[in-house]
């Protein structure tokens, strides 16, 4: 198959988003190439000559694709003011007419479309549409449905409160639809708030029978998989980043939001897990303060000497106050001795008491009690 | 040898615990939910119930419902909470019940073992969470301290240094040897504050819980 050169270089037929009416004829043009005044005419003129023209528009309004910009469709023509003052006219003519000769079906059946068409329109386009505000819409169902009610009960006074059957008919129709036009958008929305409602119920109530289910098998085999695996292994460690994850999930939404220190640090803890063979219990006690950046790079810094020095079970104590924060990390493992410690050890000299002291706090770094394993103590007066 | 009955409403993790636990336990019976572990306990006598602190049946109420009803026995019988999460509302609600400890599910064999010896000899076990917890909950970080001896709404000024060592991941024997003291005063001061945690009104020790959702 050959692409025709012309094919491709004509525009795709789709309506665009900032229109007129509907968009048609401005689409139609982009895509002929012709000027959108020459399309409208041939329109109009077809539209007076049989009313071709109007199908044609109608049919492609129908079938032709809005364009894919990712905004609400602007009409620019108050379709449903005009729709309304022609519902207005028809009004009256009919009820005259009514009077006079006794019925008027023609009058009555246009003022009944066009009113309807008006409120449809506000319904189906205004609502969305920028260019129209919540009040503009409201006036025009008001209207419509005053002009309905009012109309109606004008032609049942017609003939002196005996109306022809006819007419009758069309006027309690009439009523009818003003009375459905007042109440419909309440309906409407109230409709819409309950299926809303619902879904959101239906969801999470899914998603707590999955959280209910989750909660009570996987996270059970998770966590006996770590108990039999001890530790320090990769088993262990793969297991309980699952459980950190799953656990978050389940949970999501639970905790307060923000960059809270004790929740900065469980994050840190977290991250460093999952890349050595180390289990860290970060504990936390007192008032959820803000985290300052420098105490948590010290932390992050000591965990992860922590974890790579020492392995196996890491604790954390922070213990945060309105004044003060103290982070204590503690390891098991063979311990560091500050003294020994020769220069190039950059991290724990730098990266932690340097840090700390820059920051206004300190670093004290010694072994941890009974002379196992080391201790960082991370102290910041705010 | 230390008798034990494990209450768990997983049968795998019931198989996987008993093959975690050393020579030294022994395994007299298992139940999976409140009532048939009311009834192991009661026929049994064990000396240690491993005690899950979700399970189903009886009038809902799970571990906590389980201690209630085998109330006539605590003083033989210690209670050991096992727990997959560390919401507090469910830790609470077992220590207060009676229940000498609580471990998480995912601590190791180890961990276990040793926790299961201490409930069964009288001490309680506090994991560095619960240390943590109540330390939050009786506003020891605030500051706040008991005055009196027999008051059971704040801590001691030693009861929570204790807690404070523990929570940062101390052994009893290194919170000893820390603060110059014996190991069995440790045990008594952690057996006070298990006391004070059980029988307190302080509102927070419920309202903390509910409020925060995790320990």
């Amino acid at each position: 198959m050959i692409e025709t050169p012309a094919a491709s270089a004509r525009p795709p037929l789709v309506r665009p988003r900032r229109a007129v009416l509907g968009g048609v004829c401005a689409g139609l043009s982009e895509h002929l190439g012709w000027p959108v005044a020459r399309v409208r005419l041939i329109m109009v003129i077809a539209t007076i000559l049989g009313g071709a023209g109007l199908l044609f528009y109608g049919w492609l309004w129908a079938l032709v694709p809005l364009d894919e910009a990712d905004e609400p469709a602007r009409r620019r023509a108050p379709v449903a003011a005009v729709l309304l003052a022609l519902g207005a006219v028809a009004a009256v003519a009919a009820v005259v007419q009514a009077n006079i000769t006794g019925t008027a079906p023609t009058a009555i059946t246009l003022a009944l479309v066009l009113t309807g068409g008006a409120v449809a329109w506000s319904l189906a386009f205004d609502d969305s549409d920028p260019l129209r505000s919540a009040r503009y819409s409201l006036v025009v169902r008001v209207v419509g449905a005053a002009m309905l009610l009012a109309t109606g009960l004008l032609l049942l006074a017609s003939g002196n409160w005996r109306p022809e059957a006819m007419t009758a008919v069309f006027a309690i129709g009439m009523i009818v639809l003003g009375m459905g036009v007042a109440v419909a958008p309440f309906v409407v929305r109230l409709w819409n708030e309950l299926m809303r409602e619902r879904s959101g119920r239906i969801r999470e109530e899914q998603r707590a029978e999955i959280a209910a289910h989750l909660h009570d098998s996987v996270l059970q085999t998770l966590a006996l998989i770590q108990n039999r695996a001890g530790t320090s292994s990769d088993v262990a460690r793969i297991a309980r980043a699952q459980e950190r994850e799953l656990r978050e999930w389940l949970f999501a939404g639970e905790g307060a939001p923000g960059a809270d220190l004790a929740r900065e640090l469980r994050e840190v803890a977290a991250t460093i897990e999952v890349e050595y063979p180390a289990r860290i219990d970060v504990v936390t006690v007192g008032e959820s303060v803000p985290a300052p950046p420098p105490l948590v790079a010290a932390a992050r810094e000591a965990m992860l000497n922590a974890a790579r020095h020492g392995g196996g079970e890491v604790s954390v104590y922070v213990e945060a106050a309105a004044s003060v924060i103290d982070v204590f990390i503690r390891d098991r493992g063979p311990g560091i001795d500050l003294d020994d410690l020769p220069d190039d050890r950059f991290g724990v000299r730098e990266s932690i008491i340097g840090r700390m002291h820059r920051a206004g706090g300190s670093a004290n770094v010694h072994r941890g009690a009974g002379g196992v394993g080391t201790e960082v103590h991370l102290h910041l007066d705010l | 040898m230390t008798s034990v009955v494990i209450v768990d409403d997983h049968s795998i993790f019931r198989s996987g615990l008993k093959a975690s636990l050393d020579d030294t336990v022994e395994v007299l019976a298992e139940a999976a939910d409140v009532d048939a572990a009311v009834t192991a306990v009661t026929n049994e006598r064990p000396e240690v119930v491993l005690l899950d602190v979700h399970l189903p049946g009886g009038a809902g109420g799970g571990g906590a419902e389980v201690i209630r009803r085998c109330n006539g026995l605590l003083d033989a019988t210690r209670f050991l909470a096992l727990s997959v999460s560390d919401s507090a509302e469910d830790v609470v609600g077992v220590i207060r019940a009676g229940a000498r400890g609580y471990i998480t599910k995912g601590s190791s064999a180890e961990d276990v073992n040793n926790a299961i010896r201490s409930v069964a000899s009288g001490d309680a076990v506090f994991s560095p969470r619960l240390a943590g917890f109540v330390l939050d909950a009786f506003g020891a970080a605030a500051g706040e301290q008991a005055v009196a001896e027999d008051e059971l709404d704040r801590l001691s000024a030693r009861e929570r240094e204790v807690m404070r060592l523990i929570a940062r991941g101390y052994a009893y024997k290194e919170v000893a040897a820390e603060l110059y003291i014996s190991i069995k005063t440790v045990e008594t001061h952690v057996s006070a504050v298990l006391r004070k945690l059980q029988l307190s009104s302080r509102h927070e020790l419920t309202a903390w819980a509910l409020e925060r959702k995790l320990l």
